[in-house]
C-alpha cells in the first residue's frame, strides 16, 4: 500500500516535471528542410459500453479528446455528429457499431433530453 | 432577452466557483479558457489544449495583455488530421494555375523576390468563444483565446495572379494547403474567395509572422493572409492557388463555414437558418483583458481597466467602459494604432468607491459605425460571438 503510494507521488512529480519543465521545443535551424515531431498527448474517456469502438473507429481520423470538449449534448445531437462522420468524412462505421458509438455518447456525454 | 441572460448569470454564480463549467451544457463564467490543460507542441509555449490529433490549442489570457501576439503563442486550429510536419523548401513549390492563361509554380525564392507587403493583422477563428453560446453547440469549445495580433510578411496575391492572367470567365479563386485527410473519403480542405474578393490589394501569401519563419503548426512555410475576414480563409501550408469558372462546391465551403443570411448572422436559440452565406469579414469586438472575471480591487485605490478591441477591416473608433452594469459609459483611451486589421489596446483608470459586486463592460464601435450588441446572439454553428462582454469584479 504504501509502495503504491510512493509510486503515485513519482509518477505524478515526474509527470509535473515533464509538463512543466522541458525547455520550449525549438525548430531546427532553418535550414532547407523544416520538420517537427507532434507530441502523442494521452485522452482519457469515461469508461461505458462502447468505449472500445469510440477509441479504434472514432481515433482512425480524430483523437479521442474531440470528446470530451463538447458541452453535454442530447442524444440526437450525438446521433447527427456520428451519422456526419459517416456520411460527410466517410468514416467506415457500420450500422450496428453506429448505434452502440451514439449509446455511449449519450450515455457518457448526454444530457437528460432525449 | 436580457432577463433571461442575467438570470442565467446569476444561476451559474451560485452554482459554481469561478471558472470553467462544462457539465449539464453549462455556459463558462470565465471569458477565457480555463489554463487547466497547457501543453506544449513544437515552436508553441505552453498553450490551451482542446484536442491534440488534429491540433487545436487556444492562447492563454495573460497572451492578450500585449499588442503583438509572439508566435509562439499563436492559436492553432487545423481540421484534418494529416498536417504538414516537415516541408522541403527545395522541392516545396506554389503552383498557380487552373483558368489562367498560363500556370505557373513559384519556390520559396521565387516568392521572396517579389515585393515584400507588411501590415499587422488580426487573426480570429470564426468560432472563437463558441463556448459561450447559450444554448451551447457542438464544435471546437474556444474561450476567447481563438485570436491573435500578428504582423504578416508576404506577397500580394494579385501580384501573383497578374502574372498567371486570370480567363474573363473566371469566378473563383481557391487555396488549398498541404493537409490532408487520414481516409481518402475525408474531403480535403480547399477554401475559396470570390475573384473580386480575390484581387484586393490587402490579400497577401504570408511567409513571415513576426519577422520570423511561419512556425509549422502556423502554416509553414506560407499561407493566405485575408485581413479583416475570419482564418477559415486563412488556408495554411499553402500549395496550390486555383482559378475556377465555377463556383467550389466542397464541405468546407457549404455546409460548413456558413452563416444565416441576414444582418446579424443569428436565428432565435435553437433554430435553423433558413438561407445561408459563406462566413466571410469579421464584425467589431472587444475584450476585457484585466481585471479579470471574480477578482477583489481594493476600495478608493486607482486600478486600470484595460483591454483590446478590433474589427474586420476597418479600425476602431472608440472602446466605452461601464463600471455599473451599463447604465453609463466613459471614453476610454486607445493605445498605439498599428492600423486598420490591427487589434487596438485601450485603457481606462477607476477608483472604486463603493464596495460590493461591480459589472464592468466594454463596448467597441470601428470606423463605420458597427458595434456590439448586447445580447449574445445565436447561430447552430457558433460562429461570430461578438456580444458586449461583463466581467463582475468585487470591490472591497
Amino acid at each position: 500500500m504504501k509502495k503504491n503510494i510512493v509510486f503515485a507521488i513519482l509518477v505524478s512529480a515526474g509527470a509535473f516535471l515533464i509538463q512543466h519543465h522541458v525547455p520550449m521545443v525549438q525548430a531546427e535551424e532553418m535550414g532547407p528542410v523544416h520538420s517537427i515531431t507532434l507530441p502523442t498527448i494521452p485522452a482519457e474517456l469515461k469508461e461505458g459500453a462502447g468505449k472500445d469502438k469510440v477509441m479504434t473507429l472514432c481515433g482512425i481520423c480524430h483523437s479521442p479528446d474531440y470528446i470530451p470538449m463538447q458541452p453535454r449534448l442530447p442524444a440526437k445531437t450525438w446521433d447527427s455528429e456520428v451519422h456526419k462522420m459517416i456520411k460527410v468524412f466517410g468514416a467506415p462505421i457500420s450500422d450496428e457499431d453506429a448505434k452502440t458509438i451514439s449509446s455511449y455518447l449519450a450515455a457518457q456525454y448526454g444530457t437528460d433530453e432525449k | 432577452m436580457k432577463s433571461r441572460f442575467f438570470s442565467r448569470r446569476d444561476f451559474l454564480k451560485t452554482s459554481s466557483s469561478i471558472g470553467m463549467i462544462t457539465a449539464f451544457g453549462g455556459i463558462p463564467t470565465d471569458l477565457f479558457a480555463s489554463e487547466g490543460k497547457l501543453v506544449r507542441f513544437p515552436e508553441k509555449t505552453d498553450l490551451i489544449l482542446l484536442t491534440s490529433r488534429p491540433p487545436q490549442l487556444e492562447t492563454p489570457k495573460h497572451f492578450f495583455k500585449e499588442l503583438i501576439t509572439p508566435n509562439e503563442a499563436l492559436f492553432v486550429r487545423w481540421h484534418i488530421a494529416n498536417i504538414p510536419t516537415s516541408v522541403d523548401l527545395r522541392t516545396w513549390r506554389l503552383k498557380v494555375g487552373g483558368n489562367t492563361e498560363r500556370p505557373l509554380e513559384l519556390s520559396m525564392d521565387d516568392l521572396k523576390g517579389l515585393p515584400k507587403v507588411t501590415y499587422t493583422a488580426v487573426i480570429q477563428c470564426a468560432g472563437n468563444g463558441r463556448s459561450f453560446f447559450d444554448p451551447r453547440v457542438p464544435g471546437g469549445q474556444w474561450g476567447n483565446g481563438a485570436m491573435g495580433n500578428i504582423t504578416w510578411g508576404g506577397v500580394r496575391l494579385k501580384d501573383i495572379l497578374a502574372k498567371v492572367g486570370i480567363k474573363g470567365d473566371s469566378v473563383e479563386v481557391a487555396f488549398n494547403g498541404l493537409d490532408s485527410g487520414p481516409l481518402p473519403t475525408v474531403p480535403d480542405l480547399v477554401k475559396s474567395l470570390p475573384v473580386d474578393k480575390a484581387l484586393e490589394e490587402d490579400i497577401i501569401i504570408a511567409y513571415e509572422m513576426n519577422g520570423k519563419p511561419l512556425t509549422m503548426l502556423n502554416g509553414f512555410p506560407a499561407r493566405l493572409v485575408v485581413p479583416g475576414w475570419y482564418a477559415s480563409y486563412w488556408v495554411k501550408a499553402l500549395s496550390d492557388v486555383t482559378v475556377l469558372s465555377k463556383p467550389l462546391e466542397t464541405f468546407w465551403m457549404d455546409p460548413a463555414y456558413r452563416i444565416p443570411a441576414n444582418p446579424c448572422a443569428c436565428v432565435p436559440p435553437g433554430t435553423k437558418p433558413g438561407k445561408t452565406v459563406p462566413i466571410n469579414r469579421m464584425n467589431t469586438r472587444s475584450l476585457i483583458i484585466e481585471p479579470s472575471e471574480g477578482n477583489r480591487l481594493p476600495a478608493g485605490k486607482e486600478v486600470a481597466i484595460s483591454g483590446l478591441a478590433f474589427s474586420g477591416g476597418y479600425g476602431i473608433k472608440d472602446v466605452v467602459v461601464s463600471v455599473d452594469g451599463g447604465k453609463t459609459w466613459k471614453e476610454t483611451k486607445l493605445g498605439k494604432d498599428l492600423g486598420k486589421y490591427s487589434w487596438v489596446q485601450w485603457t481606462l483608470p477607476w477608483k472604486p468607491a463603493q464596495k460590493g459586486k461591480h459589472t464592468l463592460m466594454a463596448r467597441a464601435t470601428n470606423s463605420i459605425g458597427e458595434s456590439q450588441p448586447f445580447d449574445r446572439l445565436w447561430n447552430p454553428a457558433g460562429y461570430m460571438l461578438n456580444n458586449i462582454e461583463k466581467v463582475d469584479v468585487i470591490v472591497g
